[in-house]
């Protein structure tokens, strides 16, 4: 019985946290494709804490075996770090399955990544790292931008 | 019976926690330990209770670090004038992708980031700094000084404030350029912007400030709205260095 409790706490905990509003600075429509939303699985190569977002670099087998490297537009490092995430939060390694949106711009970064906006990076354990609803009008977002 | 208590408990733990999650509110980028729903007073562990704190004179002392409860909600119906509304509808059409926030330029008056806020405040002058945008700043004066001359075309405008009793600081604001968003979707509004707020603070965790914007450049009508600020007594402010890696401005193609 407790056991089903608890499961059900956590489970309900995660729909929370999950939806706690992430934030960016520009409008997500203007971005990112809420119609494109795509599942990555790979592994880390790389967290960019930095200013306006934070990026994490994912590298992925495409479907002819070639890796190609996602980079993956999170939330700033300030309020990654108010929910409690920091920077190493993910690890060079980690293998990730993560909920994405590609760029409306095809243009693939300078470093040759694939441009996207990453909405949440599940570890192998089940936990949801940079997860939530950002307010950036992005298609969990609780509100529209700027309303 | 039994068999039946955990699912039931189970059920009850989901419909209490479940009303927490759609959450709206943008500011409360709070750690997920902290709980609660910071704009919702029924959930709210965030902020704190208590009277509202004054200074040695009597005045209403606003000092502290804030998050806006409402960034998301404000302002939503500007009375525009003509041409105005005919540039708002070719930002929303464009999804917002011209929006300064975008190019990590200053958010302007009285638009504010989805980040907290500080107040600052001494006898003769209130600081408002903001953790988001450019780290964007804003003097008001309450030395009595008026507007001066010479104040035209400034990205926050200046501000000149004065107490109304010991409860409300009015504080007035001009002189800006026409550059900046009124708000998210692309409000736009003229250099003759005319910005007033009321400062109060009911109690020690809310901030309330009634805004008015008067424009006879782009609105119709002063249009009137209210913002609410929530004390975090744990928080400082962070860095945000819009510009670092600013790669969006490049990639905001809207359609």
């Amino acid at each position: 019985m407790k056991s089903t409790c608890v499961a059900a706490l956590v489970a309900a905990s995660g729909l929370f946290s999950a939806s706690i509003p992430l934030l960016a600075h520009h409008s997500f429509a203007a971005e990112y494709d809420s119609t494109q939303p795509i599942t990555l699985k790979g592994t880390v190569k790389e967290l960019k804490w930095q200013n306006p977002h934070a990026y994490v670099f994912v590298d992925v087998k495409d479907e002819s075996g070639k890796t190609v490297t996602w980079a993956l537009e999170t939330l700033s490092p300030n309020a990654l770090a108010r929910q409690g995430w920091n920077r190493d939060s993910l690890k060079r390694g980690d293998a990730v399955t993560v909920e994405a949106y590609k760029a409306k711009d095809p243009r693939p970064l300078p470093d040759g990544s694939l441009h996207g906006n990453g909405r949440s990076f599940a570890l192998a354990d089940g936990k949801r790292v940079f997860a939530g609803a950002a307010e950036d009008g992005g298609p969990d977002s609780a509100t529209a931008r700027g309303k | 019976m039994k068999r039946y208590y955990g699912w039931v408990m189970a059920a009850l733990a989901v419909a209490v926690l479940l009303p927490l999650a759609p959450m709206n509110i943008s500011a409360q980028a709070g750690p997920a330990k902290g709980g609660g729903k910071a704009g919702d007073k029924a959930k709210d562990t965030l902020t704190p209770t208590g009277p509202t704190p004054r200074t040695p004179d009597g005045k209403v002392d606003f000092n502290g670090v804030y998050a806006p409860a409402n960034f998301a909600n404000y302002g939503a119906a500007f009375p525009l004038q003509p041409w105005a509304k005919k540039i708002f509808d070719d930002r929303r059409a464009g999804l917002s992708k011209d929006d300064p926030e975008g190019y990590c330029l200053p958010a302007g008056v009285p638009r504010i980031s989805p980040f907290p806020e500080k107040f600052v405040q001494t006898k003769d002058l209130f600081v408002i700094l903001d953790e988001g945008n450019v780290h964007s700043y804003r003097q008001i004066f309450l030395d009595g000084r008026g507007h001066g001359k010479g104040l035209d075309q400034l990205w926050m405008g200046h501000s000149i404030g004065k107490w109304e009793g010991n409860d409300t600081l009015v504080v007035d604001s001009v002189g800006f350029n026409d550059k900046t968003w009124l708000n998210g979707q692309g409000a736009p509004h003229s250099d003759k912007l005319h910005v007033t707020e009321k400062y109060t603070r009911p109690d020690l965790g809310h901030v309330n400030v009634e805004i008015t914007i008067d424009d006879p450049g782009a609105l119709t009508a002063p249009h009137t709205f209210t913002r609410s600020f929530l004390l975090r007594p744990d928080w400082e402010l962070l860095e945000y260095v819009c510009n670092e890696f600013n790669i969006d401005s490049d990639r905001l193609v809207g359609k």
